[in-house]
């Protein structure tokens, strides 16, 4: 463990560089405009650090280990599992990781409320989590397959689209909102080095090209679910 | 105040073990039927997988102390702007800042830049999604001023999107869509989410769940619609560059990739 001091010292000053201009322009607005009380000024200091050290432990985190994690998974999963496998692994990565996440009980509870309780919270939850999940699913079945992003990407958002104009009004800033409630910072590593080293393993597939757009494809699914709720909703 | 404190330390804990769960989950059910890795690589796992749920556990307490009841605060004083189109600037510079300090845009940003060997550094991916952000939550505070609907800025947004894919480099359409998720990462979800909530109650009779929602939606499309604005300028940058026969023998090979 003798490398972690170097590791240290860089994401420290990463951390820094990040933070400092947000923290700088908090500041400026306090002194400036917003004159908060002190305990309240206190508090965002002591937020301030709490982030910072925070961020420098998640860096580290995710390069010594959940990278790694990643990696492992995606280049062990063609070698010894079937494409059924690969699907079925990307449908509950996407379902679990989402279904637990809080944001999307917080959505959950508005689209209850919105519907008038026509459509459940527990409902929502599930049909978010499908969506993720479908979606996950489909973006790895498309790296192995060779369908093309572009492709892909214009029929779901097209999809969206067209569904915005058929929803309740009300559900539209809550479908795209349910987009990016589902994308945490521990899941991203997890599924980009996971989608790389698939790509590295299996054969005329392009790291960049091919590597990338599984975790944002993945929040396209939820988007359509609560869309087409509302309508059957509405 | 303290049974505030006591909350966030619950509701962050709840968050943090829901994220680290399933992943912890997943690898060991790898590890015991598929991987068989060393015990040491295993440890190291393990030990980086603590280490980065810790720094979530305190980074998402402190945007949630520090960040969130200073985000309604601004919004709040950004109400009593003389000028409307002021909120324009300052949404501008806050959503650059904001996007500048998500963790999660720099860690794609870092594994854009491994896995293109350097040739997409990950400064041009960060400043893209910060530029992106930037125009996006400029328009998004004008938005909750003027009471646009959401609709106006979404459907045309996206509708550029589409088109723009068919323009665009295909390494930065996909880098594009997972930047269009690590945006809307914890800091912007609390601070500039509290910042519109704050906003939206002290302009009036808006309804603050609608409007502050609508801003997310709006920082999600932001990185999506810069990286590939991006993508297409590279793309014609390469092609003219090109002598007419490396342009038909790029031709060649993208028509039978």
């Amino acid at each position: 463990m003798a490398d972690v001091v170097p590791l240290l010292k860089e994401k420290v000053a990463e951390v820094l560089r990040a933070m400092l201009p947000l923290v700088g322009i908090v500041v400026a607005l306090q002194l400036g405009l917003v004159h908060a009380p002190s305990a309240v000024f206190v508090q965002f200091v002591v937020g301030s650090l709490l982030a910072i050290v925070g961020m420098v432990l998640i860096f580290i985190g995710v390069e010594i280990g959940i990278l790694p994690m990643g990696r492992f998974i995606g280049a062990e999963l063609p070698r010894k599992g079937s494409l059924m496998l690969i699907v079925a692994v990307s449908f509950s990565l996407g379902f679990a990781t989402t279904v637990a996440e809080p944001d999307v009980l917080v959505l959950a509870q508005q689209v209850d409320v919105a519907s008038d309780g026509a459509i459940s919270e527990r409902s929502v939850l599930y049909v978010i989590a499908l969506g993720v999940g479908v979606f996950a699913a489909l973006a790895m079945a498309r790296i192995i397959w060779g369908v093309s992003m572009k492709l892909l990407l214009t029929l779901a958002f097209g999809t969206a689209l067209a569904l915005s104009f058929f929803a309740p009004p009300e559900f539209v800033p809550m479908a795209y909102d349910a987009g990016s409630v589902t994308t945490g910072v521990l899941t991203t590593p997890v599924v980009i080095s996971l989608a790389l080293g698939l790509s590295a393993v299996l054969a005329g597939r392009s790291a960049v090209s091919d590597g990338f757009g599984l975790l944002g494809f993945g929040s396209i699914g939820p988007i359509i679910a609560v869309l087409i709720m509302g309508i059957v909703a509405g | 105040m303290t049974s505030e404190i006591v909350d966030t330390l619950l509701t962050t804990a709840r968050g943090v073990f829901a994220a680290v769960g399933p992943l912890v989950v997943l690898f060991l059910v790898f590890q015991v039927f598929l991987l068989d890795l060393p015990r040491s690589d295993v440890r190291r796992i393990l030990v980086g997988t603590a280490a980065a749920a810790a720094g979530l556990f305190l980074f998402l307490l402190g945007v949630g102390i520090g960040f969130l009841p200073f985000g309604r605060l601004i919004g709040e004083a950004l109400a009593t702007m003389p000028a409307q189109w002021l909120l324009g600037i300052f949404g501008a510079v806050l959503g650059f800042v904001t996007a500048f300090s998500e963790p999660a845009v720099r860690i794609l940003a870092d594994e854009v830049d491994t896995a293109s060997n350097g040739a997409i550094p990950p400064r041009l991916v960060i400043y893209t999604i910060c530029i992106g952000v930037a125009v996006w939550v400029g328009l998004g505070l004008l938005r909750i001023a003027y009471e646009i609907p959401l609709t106006w800025l979404l459907v045309p947004g996206y509708s550029i999107v589409i088109v723009l894919f068919w323009l665009c480099d295909k390494d930065f359409v996909s880098i594009a869509i997972d930047a269009g998720g690590v945006t809307t990462g914890p800091m912007a979800n609390t601070f500039l989410l509290a910042l519109a909530l704050g906003l939206a109650a002290a302009t009036g009779d808006r309804d603050p769940l609608l409007y502050g929602l609508g801003l997310v939606a709006l920082i999600a499309l932001a990185p999506i619609m810069s990286l590939v604005a991006l993508g297409s300028l590279v793309r014609r940058k390469t092609r003219t560059k090109r002598s007419k026969e490396d342009a038909e023998y790029i031709a060649h090979r993208e028509h039978s990739a």
